[in-house]
């Protein structure tokens, strides 16, 4: 599957670079972000609140956090690493070089992969020292997290394909990833919403990304954790399938 | 031309947008070491010709192959003969301008000490050794240029195509660039050249080739092409629409 390893390195070693560069983007915003919101919610209304799912409100919060910065984070890297390279032409430099399109769609994959690891580590550190929640079930934390990247990765490339000016990437945080992301149970569990809007979060596939995820942290979901765990890896493959047919045709990259 | 596999042969090449056709069915061979030229006017087909070359992009029809690797068959062999040196700076904006080669030699599988040696010897070269540490957007135009080139050969390609290396640089270093452009070729590395400037190509090509509307109108030894004349004479009565 992978010729050139070197190459694909490569790619993986400039996209950290390239993350690292732009620190103050890219890493440093979810941690304050989830600071604040740790602040406001699990501190403030979160001590109005006894318990949800058997932990504070505050722990259970945590695992939401992350998710909401992970997907945010991981889509908005992706999209505008392969749109800026695009923009200045720069992508040139690996579509004339010997990388076939599985080796440049995973370049920019496990780059996505490896940030999101790194931001989830240092919110859960976050979360330990603040409010000592820790995930309990570790090889799920990262099979999660690893399949979340990969989804919001693949949809970062396709939409960077996809744009013709910056604001279009934004059309996908500001319309879908954001609201579907804030509803899908970052705050709340499924149980404490209305029988209508329990049954609307359903179809929101975020719901299944931040419940399995939070099951790593608490052990309990608010759905089957196999139900969760199919959904995300189908929706990631799909994503992944789709971002590497689109590179594999070259589109809006070859004329 | 001797039986020899050339460094570029181009058969029947069609290039076609929509219901436009770029390249109309060119065919020539590029022998390995020689300095050719391809001429033509603006929206001739020249830079679609080289797209095609490099793999930036699909051939409608006909073939392309680099020292004997097709492009669509053998497409990662073929596409580790050549660098290119395009018209535009379209550098890594995130890397320093020796990470700049490092990182381009990656991409081509090559890295290590042998590498490195091999940008700062580069750098050296171009006289860029003192910048760098710096990213591409500080150095002046002409250190732009000499990045492009000093990159396209980073991975140390037998074929090279430059896409107007001297486009908008001043006199002094037009002069400088073709002196090593000859020192390239002379070392063996096979040259293809666009450029507008005609006295560019008449001293530095073996042989040109002139486009037209995405068609060969004339493929001749330098000295036969231009005869008694001058390259612009010639250049002007293929090229009148």
């Amino acid at each position: 599957m992978i010729v050139n390893a070197v190459g694909f390195q490569t790619l993986v070693q400039r996209e950290m670079v390239r993350t690292f560069s732009i620190i103050n983007q890219v890493i440093w915003p979810p941690v304050i972000q989830t600071l604040l919101y740790v602040f406001i919610f699990g501190f403030g209304l979160g001590s109005r609140i006894n318990s949800v799912n058997g932990v504070s409100y505050a722990q259970f919060l945590i695992p939401g956090l992350i998710m909401l910065q992970l997907i945010d984070q991981t889509y908005s890297e992706s999209s505008s690493s392969v749109f800026q390279g695009r923009f200045m032409n720069s992508i040139q430099e690996l579509l004339i070089a010997p990388l076939s399109a599985i080796e440049i769609v995973l370049g920019y994959v496990v780059a996505g992969v490896v940030r999101a690891i790194f931001i989830a580590l240092l919110i859960t550190a976050l979360g330990a020292a603040l409010v000592h929640a820790y995930p309990t079930n570790w090889g799920l934390y990262v099979l999660t997290i690893v399949l979340v990247a990969v989804l919001f990765s693949s949809l970062g490339i396709i939409f960077g394909l996809l744009a013709e000016k910056f604001d279009h990437i934004a059309v996908l945080t500001t319309f879908f990833i954001t609201p579907l992301v804030f509803v899908g149970g970052v705050f709340t569990s499924l149980q404490l919403l209305p029988p209508l809007l329990q049954k609307v979060s359903l179809v929101n596939p975020m719901f299944y990304m931040i419940d399995v995820f939070r099951n790593s942290y608490i052990g309990i979901g608010d759905v089957s954790l196999w139900l969760s765990l199919t959904i995300v890896t189908l929706l990631a493959v799909s994503a992944f399938s789709v971002a590497l047919g689109m590179t594999a045709a070259g589109y809006k990259l070859r004329t | 031309m001797n039986g020899a596999v050339p460094a570029l042969r181009i058969d029947r090449l069609v290039k076609r947008y929509g219901d436009f056709t770029a390249v109309d069915g060119i065919s020539f061979d590029v022998a390995e070491g020689e300095f050719f030229g391809l001429l033509g006017p603006n929206g001739a087909g020249k830079t679609t010709t080289i797209n095609a070359i490099v793999g930036l992009a699909h051939i409608t029809g006909g073939a392309i192959s680099l020292f004997g690797y097709d492009t669509v068959r053998d497409w990662r062999a073929a596409r580790r003969q050549v660098g290119l040196a395009p018209q535009e700076y379209n550098f890594d904006r995130y890397l320093n301008i020796r990470d700049v080669l490092i990182f381009q030699a990656g991409y081509y599988g090559i890295r290590g000490k042998a590498v490195e040696r091999r940008a700062d010897m580069l750098l050296e070269r171009f006289d860029l050794a003192s910048k760098a540490k710096l990213v591409y957007t500080k150095l002046s135009g002409g250190m732009k240029r000499r990045l492009t080139l000093a990159r396209a050969l980073i991975h140390e390609p037998r074929l090279v195509i430059l896409d107007e290396p001297t486009a908008g640089v001043d006199v002094e270093l037009r002069l400088e660039l073709w002196s090593m452009l000859r020192e390239l070729n002379t070392k063996g590395t096979t040259i293809i050249l666009t450029t507008h400037y005609l006295e560019e190509a008449e001293e530095l090509c073996d042989r040109i080739g002139i486009i037209q509307t995405g068609k060969l109108v004339a493929l001749e030894t330098t000295q036969k092409l231009i005869g008694d004349g001058s390259l612009q004479d010639v250049f002007l009565e293929l090229t009148r629409r």
